[in-house]
């Protein structure tokens, strides 16, 4: 036993001999301490925290090799192998900055992004909900942003002096041909597709990622919303109609159907309108919405929505009042959204999608009657990963087929068709380069074909940014655009090339403390543009070109006023274009050179309420009168318009909404219509093209019905 | 030379090795003690971090445990709560979920681990709740909810779900009956839950008895 107790008495011995004493330093790659570090011995409870000086220190009686390792968050793991055996072992360790999203710069240039995802996103999600004077509409809420115009008579995206054409909208990656309502002329349209769809929403005024393509000036980039979290019956009872949808959530997967009916009618009755409505407009919706998850990570989501509108007014001539047209549109629309994304594996992940659109217009103007349809598929798939932790890539494939109509069926002269089919078949890639969290660029390419002008074209894009400070950054883009001409063109003349356009933009930007700062400046250059031979529309030809080029404010703050958010934005524009029937380079109509938009929100806890208001206010807008030498050189008077909106919740499921535009009752000209033929004294008779009505009342009362009482519409509002 | 018993060594060894595993245990129900006291007691940032990352040693090493990661998660939570700016109390809030998913992966069904999640949801809330609040606060009281399925003695499950529901009343102005009334069957559980593990976690109590006086 005494052999025994001496073998066991050694071992503990030579076990206490074998302490080895580890220490050292933790940096970072600019020699600054890292405190808070852990270090230690893989496998093992052995190791410490390291100090403020970023100094560490511990004790193992640990033997052999082991794997000393170093873990901070926002740094790659360190790892040593280090053999212990000695009495003392220094290490110095630095650590390596990992790309976080938190902390990595981002390209701003020529973009807002709204989401709930990325942190550092200059709105929300539910601001462009919440915006007065928006009644619900994206590009309603959009318009307070620098870069747009605004166009009232139109209500679509006009961004940096393009047409509203230029700007083109995608949800979930699969572009949607048509997504603004049908309206009368001069009359404005509301975007097809509501807010509360969607999770993420990014707006870009130029330079837009190579993923996109087929627009000239703007991408507005539509997230929908994963699987929805809670079943719930929601009911909408509005002034002009009203609305049921039902959510059925399960683990996995969500389903969610709406139907949706509008009719304007008894609104007109208390309220006068410009127009003379035969039958004001009305329409039916129904919206279908399918999630499920699939697999680990996979997530399946298919969208459809049905729209059947329809109104009819008369038009009068300008010259003598009593003579009137009968104007009829009858508007079918419906569109199919499949989408499909999952990860392939650690590094990367795939996604894509096909979508199926139709629209049918059929117009009666008196009794001649035009019928429009355009159809058409997209599909698409696009791999995103990373080559290396400071590589990202982005690669993908994508065909847009369609095909248009339009049938000519005249009570006198003979019935006539035109029309055409495109394929457009396009690939590109992208690749984000992260030289360290501070200092990012992103390179890539877009390959077009476009079968009906058999061309082949090659679109470079280019943007970087640097953070110049903790929340500040510079951000630069470049990209080459471009963009088949609109239907009512190809369809006279199948050979159009596309028009095309290059962005050049340069921005700074500084996020601080719920603040926001943004300066952007950006020159357009266009060309291609589609232009009247000799001034004839059946003579087309690609010879117009244009330029446009300004400076942008922005400035937001959540912060200063408490329970309030604000922001000031300011866009100044000169552009000029020789496109279509301009005898030479005009400032065409859509364009005002001084945009303001102050936008103000503010939850009255006591109330339980939600105001908000939005001024805007423009400078005049050319408009070409007949009776003048200079082409397009009128003037409209500025414009002005203060809206505001009130949501007030006496109960959590319960929503009391109410808002008004033009609250100063400032009769806005958006420009003059001119009779074609002069009167007897040779005079060119005008009429103002003024707002449908002097305001646009909205009252609603949104319920919602689900286990979870807290849960309301306040966040689709 | 009297020859060596081999026997004795042998007994010897394998005493030793028992004494090694025994020890092993007896290690890791000492070091988690220490640190799950250091967890609750913490009083600085700091002390907060140190015990975090002693925990992420132990569970690195252990790696059958999901004791240990539920209290680092725990601890990264207190810190997001400590820390004044929202980007960071977010970057905390991250490590305490990623430090819940390791936990969820050793053993999916434990309430107390759906329970912390729930509340890391709740404290995800407080960063921005106008923008938050519609997605995570939901989430949050679906997750108390699970974790009371899971366990419906679980007195955290109850206590967090009862400031949840405290905390929308008083921010739509709605009566905060039912919130006081879970409440008051939290405290019961408080006092008659009994888990067979040694390392279950006991706290919750002085934040249920914080509320209890807003409620009379």
């Amino acid at each position: 036993m005494k052999t025994l107790f001496t073998i066991l008495s050694l071992f503990v011995f030579l076990a206490g001999f074998a302490q080895t004493k580890i220490s050292g330093k933790v940096i970072d790659g600019k020699g600054k301490a890292v405190p808070g570090t852990n270090v230690f011995l893989l496998d093992t409870y052995d190791g410490t925290s390291s100090d403020a000086d970023g100094s560490f220190q511990f004790s193992t009686a640990e033997v052999g090799k082991k794997m000393l390792v170093a873990t901070f968050v926002g740094y790659k793991d360190f790892q040593q192998e280090i053999t212990l055996g000695n009495k003392v072992i220094e290490v110095s360790i630095t650590l390596e900055e990992t790309i976080n999203e938190l902390e990595a710069v981002t390209i701003t240039a020529g973009s807002f992004t709204a989401g709930d995802a990325s942190r550092r996103t200059v709105l929300k999600a539910v601001d462009i909900a919440t915006t007065a004077g928006a009644t619900a509409d994206i590009s309603g809420a959009l318009n307070t942003l620098p870069g747009t115009q605004k166009v009232g008579e139109t209500g679509r995206l006009f961004v940096r002096g393009g047409d509203s054409n230029e700007t083109r909208t995608f949800i979930d990656g699969m572009v949607v041909l048509d997504a603004y309502s049908t309206s009368a002329p001069n009359t404005p349209s509301r975007g097809r597709f509501l807010p509360f769809m969607f999770k993420g929403t990014s707006f870009s005024t130029g330079g837009y990622s190579a993923e996109y393509g087929q627009a000239l000036s703007s991408a507005l980039v539509l997230e929908s919303k994963d699987k929805a979290e809670s079943t719930r019956t929601d009911i909408g009872i509005l002034s002009v109609g009203g609305d049921v949808a039902h959510t059925q959530a399960w683990d996995r997967g969500s389903v969610a159907a709406k139907i949706q009916y509008t009719n304007i009618r008894p609104y007109f009755g208390f309220i006068g309108q410009e127009i003379d409505w035969k039958t004001p407009p009305a329409s039916m919706e129904g919206v279908g919405v399918f999630r499920q998850q699939v697999g680990k990570d996979g997530l399946f989501k298919f969208y459809g929505n049905f729209n059947h509108s329809n109104f009819s007014l008369y038009n009068h001539s300008i010259n003598d009042f009593n003579v009137k047209y009968l104007y009829e549109l009858t508007n079918n629309y419906g569109y199919l959204n499949g989408f499909y994304e999952n990860v392939l594996n650690e590094k990367w992940n795939v996604r894509g999608g096909l979508s199926y659109t139709s629209i049918q217009n059929d117009a009666w103007v008196e009794s001649d009657n035009i019928q429009e349809t355009e159809k058409g598929i997209h599909a698409k798939t696009v791999f995103e990963g990373s080559l290396s932790d400071k590589i990202e890539l982005k690669t993908g494939a994508e065909i847009i087929q369609r095909s248009y109509t339009q049938n000519f069926d005249l009570r006198t002269g003979s019935d006539y068709a035109l029309g055409f089919d495109e394929l457009i078949a396009s690939g590109f890639a992208e690749a984000d380069v992260y030289t360290s969290n501070k200092f990012v660029t992103r390179v890539g390419a877009r390959l077009e074909y476009n079968n009906l002008i058999h061309k082949v074209s090659v679109d470079p894009r280019i943007s970087l940014a640097y953070k110049t400070g903790a929340s500040s950054q510079v951000s630069l883009a470049y990209g080459k655009f471009r963009q088949s001409a609109k239907n009512d063109l190809v369809r006279v003349n199948h050979h159009l090339a596309s028009e095309q356009a290059e962005h050049f933009i340069l921005n700074y930007q500084l996020v601080e403390n719920d603040r926001t700062f943004r300066i952007e400046t950006f020159y357009k250059r266009y060309n291609h543009l589609v232009k009247y031979g000799n001034g004839n529309p059946l003579e087309l030809n690609n010879a117009g070109e244009g330029y446009a080029k300004g400076v942008e404010l922005f400035w937001r703050d959540n912060r200063s006023i408490k329970n309030a958010d604000y922001w000031v934005s300011y866009s100044y524009l000169d552009t000029e274009r020789d496109y279509l029937n301009f005898p030479h380079k005009a400032i065409p109509t859509f364009a005002s050179a001084h945009n303001f938009s102050f936008v103000y929100k503010h939850f009255v806890q006591r109330m339980k309420s939600q105001l908000g208001f939005t001024y805007s206010y423009t400078t005049g807008r050319p408009y070409n009168d007949p009776n003048m030498e200079r082409f397009n050189g009128g003037k409209t008077p500025y414009y002005s318009d203060l809206s505001m909106n009130i949501a007030y919740l006496p109960k959590p499921y319960l929503i009391f909404y109410f808002s008004c535009t033009n609250l100063l009752g400032r009769d806005n000209i958006f420009g003059y219509e001119y009779s074609p033929i002069p009167d007897a004294a040779g005079v060119y008779n005008s009429r103002a093209i003024r707002q449908a009505a002097p305001r646009f009342v909205f009252v609603g009362i949104f319920i919602t019905l689900s286990k979870n009482k807290s849960v309301n519409q306040l966040p689709s509002l | 030379m009297k020859t060596l018993n081999i026997i004795p060594i042998l007994i010897g060894a394998l005493l030793l090795l028992v004494h090694s595993l025994l020890a092993n245990d007896e290690r890791y129900m000492e070091a988690m003690q220490k640190n799950i006291q250091a967890v609750y007691t913490a009083s600085s940032m700091e002390d907060l971090q140190n015990s975090v990352n002693t925990l992420e040693r132990i569970a690195a090493a252990e790696k059958t445990k999901w004791e240990p990661y539920y209290y680092a998660s725990f601890g990264y939570i207190m810190m997001a709560n400590r820390e004044q700016e929202g980007g960071k109390k977010d970057i905390y809030l991250d490590q305490a979920i990623a430090a819940i998913e390791k936990a969820k992966a050793i053993n999916a069904n434990e309430s107390e681990i759906v329970a912390l999640e729930g509340f890391a949801h709740m404290i995800r809330v407080t960063v921005d709740p106008a923008t938050r609040g519609p997605q995570y606060a939901g989430l949050a009281m679906q997750t108390f909810g699970k974790a009371s399925t899971l366990n419906p003695e679980n007195p955290r499950a109850l206590a967090l779900l009862a400031q949840m529901q405290y905390g929308t009343a008083k921010f739509f102005g709605s009566p905060t009956t039912e919130a006081c009334g879970t409440l008051i069957t939290a405290l019961e559980k408080f006092d008659t839950y009994k888990s067979e593990n040694p390392l279950s976690p006991q706290w919750g109590r002085e934040m249920a008895l914080g509320l209890k006086k807003e409620c009379n």
